[in-house]
């Protein structure tokens, strides 16, 4: 654990160098740590792959207080209680059909799979929201299986459908709204990922497990889902 | 109930207050006031709280009608100004009564006007604010900018002081003039080498036209980083990126919540504040400083308008 100056209001903590399941797991573990502390006067935690972002009232801390603060009540959490993992699980139904996937077919082929076997994969794991950003609502989840591993299309479109599902390299992800993006769109759901009726306006948290279940036209059409 | 009817919206005008804090680990960024100087001023003078929310007017030409005996100013960019076709000043209270026009024309000097009434208008808070963000259709009325014949609730004022800002506290923007933006160097400083620290605070850049809420390009002499990108992160206000093609960005109260281009470290709140006040053209310059002397000016600045 280091840290940085990210502002005159803000440091960012860093866990590790490196995208992995290890140093996610304990940049979640700390998150969910640092928000039940109920520290005073902090403004913002933004959880991301390998740091935590902090920012706080200017009038309350210096940048090395807080930082020994945050070490030492992550620290000590960490020996005493079992990890404590945020259990819970958001089901996000998907139709899978090229008929809302442009990439269905180039995922298959670049990976030597068939179509259900794209799809099976993809909806049979459990991800993790990393983090969310990009846009509102975006969460970075992940990873998925290396069978169906893909990399990013060659230039990005102009026009990602709402509520696409997608994958690029070990990641996956559901577009809120209509957006450029380079990720392979292996389906779209019915559900909003933005929504003002929503505590906090994102269906999704970060450190919240995520699973795709397919679901076939009449039901996503049903739900009001749009093709 | 009483309120300001807007006659003409002019090009860009959002409803903004201090921002929406406490929602980036949502992906929605902070938004508010891009002048918080000039903004902080306009409270002050209207005797509001400290966050009470005002128009912010990117391009002038606003024309609003009263229906409300309130107490309304106008600070920030150097403008015309009308009640009833009488021009004022700016930084300074006036009393206006039902059947009053009010109109902001040509921007003079600067780039953005804030204009507000006493209390403030009565609108919703979405997520804590009425900051206005655009493209997530949040905050202000309906999440979009003003529109003509739209309504400003607001409600009646007999009494309040006729304050002015006394002339030599006025910000003032001198077009075309080089400012100086004080910097701290941090996030990823130390992927960057000595030599290329010293070309980004001794070179001088210009700002280019992509320059909005979001953030401000710069153009200028290349800064070179050691490494091409980062495992995205949060991205602080005033946040300094240097993209691979080395001209950096500033990034401002509408950027995006994480990114993945190295940063070299920030400009200081106060300096964002008079950048945004700058022409597309204009030059900066960086100058150094340290943690403690950036910590010790944003303290008095906040405490000027506590």
């Amino acid at each position: 654990m280091n840290f940085q100056i990210a502002s005159v209001d803000s440091i960012i903590i860093y866990f590790g160098d490196t995208i992995s399941q290890k140093v996610s797991n304990e940049v979640l573990d700390s998150f969910k740590i640092i928000e039940e502390s109920n520290l005073k006067n902090i403004i913002e935690i933004v959880p991301s792959y390998t740091s935590i972002y902090i920012q706080f009232d200017i009038f309350s801390y210096t940048h090395e207080e807080l930082y020994t603060i945050i070490k030492d009540i992550v620290n000590t959490k960490d020996k005493k209680t079992n990890k404590k993992q945020n259990n819970k699980i958001v089901t996000i139904p998907v139709y899978y059909d090229i008929s809302v996937a442009a990439d269905l077919q180039r995922v298959a082929t670049l990976n030597n799979l068939s179509i259900q076997e794209v799809i099976d994969i993809h909806s049979s794991s459990f991800y993790k929201v990393y983090t969310i950003g990009f846009s509102a609502g975006f969460g970075y989840l992940g990873e998925i299986d290396k069978r169906i591993k893909t990399p990013r299309l060659n230039s990005p479109r102009q026009k990602v459908p709402a509520k696409s599902v997608a994958i690029a390299d070990t990641q996956t992800a559901v577009y809120p709204k209509q957006s450029p993006g380079g990720w392979n769109i292996l389906g779209r759901t019915y559900i909003d990922m933005f929504d003002k009726k929503l505590k906090g306006f994102s269906y999704l948290s970060i450190g919240d497990s995520v699973k795709f279940e397919p679901i076939n036209k009449e039901q996503f059409i049903s739900n009001g889902g749009i093709i | 109930m009483r309120h300001l009817k807007v006659i003409k919206a002019g090009l860009f005008t959002t409803i903004q207050d201090k921002g929406r804090y406490g929602y980036a680990n949502k992906g929605i960024t902070q938004s508010g006031v891009m002048d918080e100087i000039s903004y902080n001023y306009l409270n002050k003078l209207l005797q509001n709280k400290e966050d009470t929310n005002s128009l912010e007017i990117a391009f002038g030409n606003i024309e609003l009608y009263s229906d409300v005996e309130t107490y309304i100013c106008v600070t920030g960019a150097k403008c015309e100004f009308f009640i009833n076709k009488q021009p004022k000043q700016n930084y300074k209270v006036y009393k206006i009564n039902i059947g009053d026009t009010i109109k902001v024309g040509k921007i003079l000097e600067g780039q953005i006007v804030y204009l507000s009434v006493k209390g403030g208008f009565h609108i919703e808070k979405e997520l804590g604010s009425n900051s206005t963000t655009i493209k997530e259709s949040i905050g202000g009325l309906n999440g979009d900018k003003l529109k003509n014949n739209d309504t400003l609730p607001c409600s009646t004022h007999h009494f309040t002081p006729l304050t002015k800002l006394k002339k030599r506290f006025i910000p003032r923007y001198e077009d075309n003039e080089e400012i100086v933006l004080r910097v701290v160097l941090g996030y990823q400083e130390q992927n960057f080498k000595k030599d290329q620290k010293e070309k980004f605070f001794g070179s001088s850049y210009t700002i280019t036209k992509e320059f909005d809420k979001m953030g401000c390009k710069l153009d200028g002499v290349p800064i070179v980083c050691d490494i091409k990108g980062i495992v995205s992160e949060a991205i602080s206000f005033g946040a300094i990126q240097i993209p691979p093609n080395g001209q950096p960005i500033i990034l401002l109260k509408n950027r995006q919540t994480i990114g993945g281009y190295p940063k070299i470290g920030f400009v200081i709140q106060k300096d964002c504040y008079k950048l945004s006040q700058m022409k597309i053209g204009s030059k900066v310059k960086f100058k150094q400083i340290t943690l403690e002397k950036a910590i010790e000016l944003e303290r008095s600045f906040k405490q000027l308008f506590i």
